[in-house]
């Protein structure tokens, strides 16, 4: 009896194991929605914009509202929204733009602005902002530049921010700790974190490690005339780039910064793994538009100031901007929709300061007379008192950006776990960066 | 496929209906032959559209430097360029590589070891015996799902639940999950945990085991041990070589818990970069498709050796049991 059974089973089980994927996968694939083409761009026919954004669920209301502003307008216009968390947005986009379905309408940042433009996903919409349809005219300048990649308008910056790095309140006020200011040195912040630390007696480090923040190295680096990038080149040496190491390392063994494993798990740049809102350090460092979001994960007050440093290091940077596919059969449509999304005031006034200042100047001292959420109004006066230290903008990062950001994170770490000294680090990093820039 | 050889056997054995002798000699089985196509058809479809047809494109592109933002029609032909890069001019392709072998080396064994072990402890007849299989299994039903990987990070974490467990001890640990020595550590454990397909196909199999062998052992004076070494391995071992195989290639398949717990980065330091997740990496956040379609390719041909070598080894160790000596 008992013969044939094992060689009987091994077969069908060998079977099942082929044919449950298919089947599975299969089903998996049936689930897809279909895309809708449509008509004409003329302004009177009935169009469909397909709109994707990544962000919370407060953007996502507070941009529905304006859409269907728009709709009430325009009556023809209909709208296709998407939207999702920052995490795994970019792969979608680049997935519908090789598949070339990307939305009419997409939101993008400045990390891959230069990916897309380079490679003509994003329409050139030099045309539209000389003619007007697009009316940049109330923006500041150097905004407007920082969207221009190789003399292409490729976005329109939605909302202005800048690096902000935020502190615990309510901890600087229970132990007696001053507040950190607009234009403390690098070494002045570990100096006073390393006092924080003492005076929380280890329960709370002083400061968040930002070595691995590109935009941190950024900032420190123009402090002192130099650049992330100068055209499709480093504009750093590794002696630079060992140095800030260094000056993080130092921080660390001097217990201003927390241990590795800490640091490591809020380099990812989740908002809600914060050391600031975790309780495990005084400040962090982000973005100066995402203090609403980081006040819901925290019962403790939180502050916003600038990165350390000669505010003259900053710019006026888009938080995101606005672009358009370039296999759009609506250019103009979407265009206009663009044009009452940066300058309608009645939008500006939903949309306040959640992406960030509104890039319209006009809209800028509207929202900021009306607001009333102590959150706003700490963003908006941040940014007002920094806005007139700014110096001129770069120009927006090069193709290779991403994967240049993420070499850096892994040349952070390796210091941090003391897998490599600081020289070796930046060795390691520039051959690879390099590398990124010429292919 | 068992359905349709018993159905042809019955055919023999049955006289055939009526019907079915009135149609004309040579139509009949033609005419059968349309029919099964036709019934085929669904999975036949998916199969060209879903696998086939892709996977044919797949390996033309790999050949060439399509950059995932870019249409078609830019693509060059680079011949074996992405393969040569691969091999003599990525460190991080070779790293990738390193991870994923030692993960695979750790968790197959360990794997099999803990679902062989369980599944002889859930063969035996006790009360409740049911529940516990269904509990054992439960964790591989959950499967490579993200939220799993979710809750391992979160207790694998500085404020985790293992943490808490060690600090009963007076251990203070560290973030285990964000550490570079011992990320992939948790990762391992995360894929032994989830024993419980190869454990259940094992019950099946010492389920096949007959009683007399056992009897006719300790008739012979055989202890438990040597009844296991001698009696039960060889009696399971074309079942062993079946789960070796299969959990083999899902371990080098490991994807969901690494891009989850490390962000979709690899990260701490590069510790989690399964091969899978850097071939997601290239392709979808540094835009080299071709590169990553290549990287495929390369795996699945690694994966197709690494089998082979387990059939050609398996005539050693396997045992059928139906008599053939091979």
């Amino acid at each position: 009896m008992y013969p044939s059974m094992s060689r009987r089973l091994l077969r069908n089980l060998a079977a099942a194991a082929l044919i449950l994927p298919v089947a599975l996968g299969a089903a998996a694939c049936g689930g897809d929605g279909g895309d809708d083409g449509g008509g004409g761009s003329s302004t009177t026919e009935n169009v469909e914009l397909s709109i994707f954004w990544w962000g919370g669920e407060k953007r996502a209301e507070l941009t529905q509202k304006v859409i269907d502003l728009y709709h009430q307008k325009h009556p023809n216009v209909t709208f296709k929204t998407t939207w999702q968390g920052n995490s795994g947005y970019f792969d979608k986009l680049a997935t519908q733009a090789s598949a070339g379905n990307a939305p009419d309408i997409f939101q993008i940042d400045d990390n891959v602005l230069t990916e897309y433009a380079e490679r003509n996903i994003t329409l050139d919409l030099t045309e539209y902002v000389e003619s007007k349809k697009i009316d940049l005219s109330k923006f500041p300048e150097s905004l407007v530049r920082y969207g221009v990649v190789n003399g292409k308008q490729a976005g329109i910056p939605s909302a202005e921010n800048t690096p902000g790095m935020y502190y615990n309140k309510t901890l600087l006020a229970s132990i007696g700790a001053q507040e950190p200011q607009i234009g403390w040195t690098w070494e002045q912040l570990i100096d006073w974190a390393a006092d924080v630390t003492a005076k929380t007696n280890g329960k709370v480090y002083g400061t968040m490690d930002p070595s691995a923040d590109y935009k941190a190295l950024w900032l420190w680096l123009r402090q002192q005339g130099k650049e992330l990038y100068n055209g499709k080149q480093l504009g750093f040496t590794t002696d630079d780039l060992t140095k800030w190491f260094e000056l993080w390392k130092g921080a660390r063994d001097r217990k201003a910064a927390p241990p590795a494993d800490v640091i490591q798990s809020a380099n990812a740049g989740d908002v809600t793994k914060q050391l600031v809102v975790t309780g495990k350090a005084a400040t962090s460092f982000l973005w100066s538009n995402q203090l609403p979001e980081l006040a819901k994960n925290t019962k403790d007050q939180l502050g916003v100031t600038a990165y350390p440093g000669d505010p003259k290091g900053q710019w006026a940077r888009a938080s995101m901007y606005w672009s358009i596919y370039r296999g759009t059969k609506h250019a103009d449509v979407a265009a206009d929709f663009i044009n009452f999304f940066v300058n309608d005031p009645e939008a500006g006034k939903i949309l306040g300061t959640e992406r960030g200042l509104s890039s319209n100047m006009d809209i800028r001292q509207q929202v900021a007379e009306m607001a009333t959420d102590p959150s706003t109004k700490a963003s908006i006066a941040f940014e007002t008192e920094i806005t007139p230290k700014f110096g001129t903008a770069p120009v927006p990062p090069p193709k290779g950006h991403s994967k240049i950001k993420s070499a850096l994170v892994t040349a952070a770490e390796s210091v941090q776990f003391g897998k490599a000294t600081p020289q070796q680090a930046a060795e390691a990093f520039v051959s690879e960066a390099n590398a990124a820039l010429a292919s | 496929m068992t359905a349709t050889s018993t159905a042809t056997v019955r055919g023999q054995q049955v006289p055939a209906p009526a019907a079915t002798r009135r149609r004309g000699p040579g139509r009949g089985p033609r005419r059968e032959g349309v029919a099964g196509y036709v019934f085929l058809s669904p999975w036949l479809l998916g199969l060209m559209g879903i696998t086939a047809i892709p996977m044919l494109l797949s390996l033309y592109l790999s050949f060439t430097n399509y950059d995932t933002l870019s249409t078609f029609s830019d693509l060059e032909w680079i011949g074996l360029d992405n393969y040569r890069r691969m091999f003599t001019d990525d460190a991080h392709y070779l790293h990738a590589v390193r991870v994923t072998v030692v993960y695979a080396l750790i968790t197959v064994p360990l794997k099999l070891t803990a679902a062989l072990a369980v599944a002889m402890l859930l063969n035996r007849t006790w009360r409740g015996v049911g529940v516990f299989r269904g509990l054992f299994y439960l964790p591989s039903l959950l499967g490579g799902s993200v939220a799993l990987a979710l809750v391992w990070f979160a207790m694998f974490s500085r404020e985790g639940a293992f943490n808490a467990l060690l600090s009963v001890f007076g251990v203070t640990g560290r973030s285990w999950v964000n550490d570079p020595d011992t990320a992939l550590g948790t990762l391992i454990i995360l894929g032994v945990w989830q024993f419980g397909t190869p454990m259940v196909i094992f019950l099946a199999g010492l389920k096949q085991v007959p009683s007399e062998l056992y009897e006719a052992a300790s008739v012979d004076g055989a202890g438990a041990t040597r009844s296991f070494w001698h009696v039960t391995l060889p009696m399971l071992s074309p079942v062993l070589f079946f789960n070796l195989v299969m959990e083999t290639i899902r371990a080098f398949q490991g994807f969901t818990s690494a891009f989850v717990i490390s962000n979709g980065t690899g990260g701490p330091v590069d510790s989690t970069m399964l091969y899978t997740l850097y071939l997601y990496i290239k392709g979808f956040t540094e835009y080299e498709m071709g590169y990553a379609t290549a990287m495929a390719w390369v795996f699945l041909v690694a994966i197709g050796l690494i089998t082979a070598v387990f059939f050609t080894t398996g005539r050693f160790w396997v045992h059928y049991s139906d008599g053939d000596d091979r």
